[in-house]
């Protein structure tokens, strides 16, 4: 019973890992023509001015653009998506769609998805047109047709009236695209004022989708990129000299299907995962379904005593040492069936909760392309022959003779009580550091959550949206009435805020250098930082009465507001990494300082600025990316969210946000969020990560155990004589209780000096992931350790107890 | 040494009741030799048991050097037993795993004896049964009667008051026999008392009383004449 039901665990977390890897890795594989389709990606290589490396998801406009008109034999499309979601009014509401993917092009001819209404042909004819997902189209329109209806699509030149052609099935989970709503713009029109979007080739804002008549045109395409780049990308020219942005940029056509577990994995449309996790909880399953042949092993070695007389009899009888042979591995191979089919029974039962945990849609098929069940005949075999084999040969091997003249069992001689050791000990390494592992990643997922990010997460309001058209202006009546509402401290526009989707970055030279430094370059306004809780370390605070603090210009650009500024010059902020990387000692140091920096357009120079003072840095970012050194600049324009500090209660500062962000811009939909929710779903996967490792450590402990516990069972039972002997000899329950727990205790100890330092090492790797993390401290080691150690004597305690408990008489007459 | 006053033992199972040991009366003096015999299933290792405390009584007295055993707990008598009692069986009970010595220091290990001491003590006993050379082996490897030494010298080293033999030479040859009921009348004629179950009239014979039973009931003693 202990056999099946731990090869049953160990079976059912196997095939569940199985079904997670396959679809990790089955990501896009549903969608028509898929080796066609391939996603054209920027990898930036790190500068030495300090840029860098990132692999972005997103390529310039024109990069797709330029692949269209140089490989017309070899590419069918391309259709430019963008990122922004702008507003959408339906009948006069406003409300925002939240995967609204605007294109350039049919995106349907390189995305041929299945359509409920309409057809994947017609959707996108002309600008204008937009389809919707089943699901989006049952939220606007619920039971009624949406063909033929209208939707406003605010965009930044104004609202422009779109027509509903179609309603598609919804996105699939497994893909690394995703859209409720897909509308097809006038690039040419909305781009317009703002040129350097459309021929920019460090310009990012959004993916270029290609289809290709050859699937291995891509490999011919890839390879002559390098020259492809040389002969496309033309230079910058800057103050800093010549530079052309294919030196540091690579162009590469991913695809599709390669996507979601690819190289980059910035700016994706949905997250990725990386190889690394995928391939950690294979490794996990392997073990833990090591773990459970083991026990299968284990006791059927430990049982072969009680099994030994049938051997030598049948072998008496006649049967040859293959015929056993046979009837073990079949004895084992119908075990591990009926393991297999609880493990499925299982796994159909866990499969919501697991894919509740990783907002998954995996499902259970057993038939067809994607189907499991040859992979789980084939599991059982392997299994069944790989649990079954060693005891087969161990038990035909016994001697008869030997066997039925000793009237005892050849089991007792002979090392397989060593080959028992070193599987338990193998067991609970293996159990101890994942108990380690998870401990950690638990540890480092709270820190994250926790630490100190250099503002106060706690009465922290973020409201966002300032980005939209249709705010025009009206943020400032919002943030000066926001300030008015009781128990609101503080209100300040910013550029940056908690999770910031973009970067802004900007070349500072010191005066006495040429050597640039990037800083990521961000508008603020005044009272950010005590709105924020940032500490200023050194100078002043951005005061809205000194003139140069100021560095608003007009937008769209006047020629000679530029001109002045860059002349004036302007005073900024800059965090304490900032002053690090610009080479001063110390905050104080930075203060009063001269720099110039890349604020405007390259013809007019570079424009001269003073340190008036020095913050503390703060995490906006996840803790996986570097610490970012920051330069602020006071602007009144240009912010995409207001912090908002307040005291008292947070569902009622919200409400009070919410009214007077709809009194005064009622055309944008209000979108509010405290810090500390917005820090807790950025590492939602991550903590996902972590249970779903925890939910593994506690299945590797539970079949350790389940091993342990019959072979202690096992252990009593064969040394039930023994334990008698002793017990006449005078030894009280307590005296062989304790020498059952210490025979079995040795094991474990001498596990947890295998998984101490395999846990390190690996732990250590995973933790230099992060730019900001927890210390490995000994903790968790001993804690594991000692949890694995408790567990293992209690498993062993029940069964000791309960022998030494029985009358010795018993135990002697029965031998 | 021990008294035994209506002394019954009843197994009960599910579906029938045996009466094992009926009111049995009997006294053992110290220093004594008894021999207990009668037909297979009257209950002669139901008393033996009772008498060493391996087994609690269903009814009756038992007086053990002066103290009533009769209603003690488990742990209780464990620290009787071991200060004050040996055993050896048919079928020697050694453990084959441990080697003959360290079968034999099991008998001191559960006493605060200190290693180097076990160490004599062990070293001495097997000198006295002339096992000394076997130290090492395991039980498996030597023959009946030498694992018979080996269990005798294991009830020795503690050095008990009472020795409890059930058969000691059921298992044995003549020859091997002999030689361990010479042991046991050695052994007596330096002090211990021994009660010994047999059914070899000719080893009754070592033995200065015999106790016949029949059906759970002392039947006759026989002293015999010094
Ligand atoms: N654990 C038990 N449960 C039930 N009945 C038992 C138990 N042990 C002994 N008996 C019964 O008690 C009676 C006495 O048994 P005991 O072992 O004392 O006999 P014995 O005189 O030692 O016999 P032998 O000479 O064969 O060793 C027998 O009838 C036996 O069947
Ligand atoms: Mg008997």
């Amino acid at each position: 019973m202990i056999n099946i039901t731990g090869l049953a665990i160990g079976l059912a977390a196997c095939v569940l890992i199985l079904l997670y890897v396959r679809y990790e890795q089955s990501y896009d594989d549903w969608l028509p023509d898929a080796e066609r389709v391939f996603q054209l990606q920027t990898l930036y290589e790190a500068t030495e001015s300090g840029g860098e490396e990132m692999n972005l998801q997103m390529s310039a406009i024109v990069a797709g653009r330029a692949l269209e008109k140089d490989y017309p034999g070899q590419v069918e499309n391309v259709v430019w998506v963008r990122s922004f979601s702008p507003v959408i009014l339906q009948d006069g509401q406003a409300s925002v769609t939240e995967d609204l993917r605007m294109v350039d092009g049919d995106l349907f001819a390189i995305f041929d998805v299945p359509f409920v209404r309409g057809s994947a042909a017609n959707a996108l004819p002309d600008t204008h047109s937009i389809a919707l997902s089943e699901s989006e189209a049952q939220r606007r329109f619920g039971d009624q047709d949406p063909v033929g209806r209208t939707l406003t699509i605010v965009d930044n030149n104004g609202p422009v009236d779109y027509r509903v052609t179609g309603v598609f099935e919804d996105w699939p989970e497994h893909s690394s695209f995703s859209a409720d709503a897909v509308a097809r713009f006038d690039l040419g029109a909305q781009f317009a004022d703002r040129e350097y979007a459309l021929t920019g080739w460090n310009n990012q804002q959004g993916w270029n989708y290609v289809k290709l008549r050859q699937p291995a045109d891509a490999a011919l395409i890839n390879e002559r990129m390098p020259a492809w780049e040389k002969r496309n990308i033309p230079d910058d020219v800057g103050e800093g000299g010549t530079t052309n942005p294919g030196d540091f940029q690579d162009y590469r056509l991913t695809n599709i299907r390669d996507i979601h577990l690819g190289e980059a994995q910035a700016a994706s449309v949905t997250p990725g995962n990386d190889r690394f996790t995928v391939t950690t909880f294979a490794v996990i399953a392997v073990l833990v379904l090591g773990m459970a042949c083991v026990n299968f092993t284990n006791l059927a070695t430990a049982r072969s005593s009680q099994r030994a007389r049938e051997v030598a009899l049948r072998k008496v009888l006649g049967a040859s040492r293959r015929q056993l042979i046979t009837q073990f591995l079949g004895e084992s191979l119908l075990v591990t069936a009926i393991a297999m089919l609880l493990a499925l029974t299982a796994t159909e039962l866990l499969l919501p909760v697991f894919n509740g945990f990783l907002g998954s849609d995996i499902a259970v098929t057993y038939f067809g392309a994607g189907g499991i069940l040859l992979p789980v005949i084939a599991l059982t075999l392997v299994v069944g022959l790989a649990a079954g084999l060693y005891p087969a040969f161990y038990l035909s091997r016994f001697e008869p003779a030997q066997i039925l003249k000793a009237n005892k069992s050849a089991a007792d001689a002979g090392g397989s009580g060593q080959l028992r050791n070193v599987l338990v000990v193998g067991q609970f390494a293996v159990s101890i550091g994942l108990i380690i592992c998870t401990a950690v990643i638990y540890g480092q997922t709270v820190y994250a959550r926790t630490s100190d990010a250099g503002y106060v997460r706690d009465g922290l309001l973020q409201i966002e949206n300032l980005g939209y058209r249709g705010v025009d202006g009206r943020d400032q009546q919002v943030v000066e009435q926001l300030r008015r509402v009781p128990g609101v401290e503080a209100a300040a526009r910013t550029q940056i805020a908690v999770d910031p989707g973009g970067n802004s970055v900007s070349r500072v030279y010191r005066t006495d250098s040429m050597e640039p430094i990037d800083l990521g370059q961000y508008s603020v306004e005044t009272g950010f930082f005590d709105a924020m809780g940032m500490k200023l370390i050194a100078g002043r605070d951005f005061s809205n009465a000194i003139g140069r603090d100021d560095s608003t210009t007009p937008f769209p650009i006047e020629e000679a507001a530029e001109r002045a500024f860059a002349e004036r010059g302007a005073n900024v902020i800059v965090t304490r990494e900032a002053t690090r990387r610009l080479g001063f000692t110390s905050p104080q140091e930075a203060v009063g300082k001269q720099l110039r920096s890349e604020l405007t357009q390259s013809e007019l120079g570079l424009v001269p600025i003073t340190i008036v003072g020095v913050v503390e840095d703060a995490r906006f970012r996840s803790l996986r990316a570097p610490l970012q050194p920051i330069m602020y600049l006071m602007r009144r324009e240009g912010f995409g969210a207001i912090a908002v500090r307040y005291s008292g209660d947070p569902a009622r500062t919200r409400e009070a946000a919410e009214t007077v962000w709809t009194r005064n811009i009622p055309q944008v939909p209000f979108d509010g969020r405290f810090a500390d929710d917005i820090v807790r779903e950025q590492y939602e996967q991550e903590a996902a990560r972590s249970q779903i490792f925890a939910a593994f450590a506690i299945l590797a402990v539970i079949i350790g155990c389940l091993g342990l516990f019959g072979l202690a069972a096992f252990t009593a039972e064969r040394r039930t004589k023994e334990i008698g002997i002793r017990k006449v000899l005078g030894a009280r329950t307590r005296d062989i209780v304790q020498l059952l727990v210490w025979q079995f205790t040795r094991p474990v100890i001498i596990a947890n000096l295998i998984a101490w330092p395999a846990a390190w090492w690996l732990m250590r790797d995973w933790l230099n992931n992060f730019d900001a993390r927890i210390d490995l401290t000994p903790v968790p080691f001993l804690l594991a350790g000692a949890l694995a150690l408790i567990i293992a004597v209690a498993t062993i305690a029940v069964h000791a107890w309960r022998v030494a408990g029985t009358s010795p008489v018993r135990a002697l007459r029965y031998e | 040494m021990l008294q035994m006053r209506g002394l019954s033992r009843i197994y009960r199972t599910d579906t029938v009741e045996t009466t094992a040991l009926d009111a049995i009366d009997l006294d053992i003096a110290s220093g004594e030799f008894v021999a207990i015999m009668g037909p297979s299933g009257c209950g002669k290792s139901t008393l033996l048991n009772l008498m060493g405390m391996l087994d609690t009584p269903s009814s009756g007295s038992y007086v053990f050097d002066g103290k009533e055993v009769a209603g003690l707990n488990e742990s209780r008598l464990a620290e009787v037993r071991k200060a004050n009692i040996g055993f050896i069986f048919q079928s020697f009970n050694l453990v084959d795993e441990l080697s003959v010595a360290e079968n034999i220091e099991l008998a001191l290990l559960y006493h605060k004896v200190g290693s180097a001491e076990r160490k004599s003590r062990v070293e001495t006993v097997m000198d006295r049964v002339g096992i000394a050379h076997r130290a090492r082996h395991r039980p498996s490897q030597l023959s009946g009667g030498q694992q018979q030494r080996v269990a005798v010298a294991r009830a020795l080293v503690a050095e008990p008051k009472l020795i409890l033999a059930d058969e000691p030479t059921g298992n044995l040859d003549t020859n091997h026999g002999e030689e361990v009921m010479r042991m046991l009348q050695s052994l007596n004629r330096s002090g211990s008392t021994i009660v010994m179950v047999t059914h070899s009239p000719a080893h009754a014979d070592y033995a200065g009383r015999v106790v016949n039973m029949l059906d759970g009931r002392v039947l006759q003693e026989r002293r015999r004449a010094a």
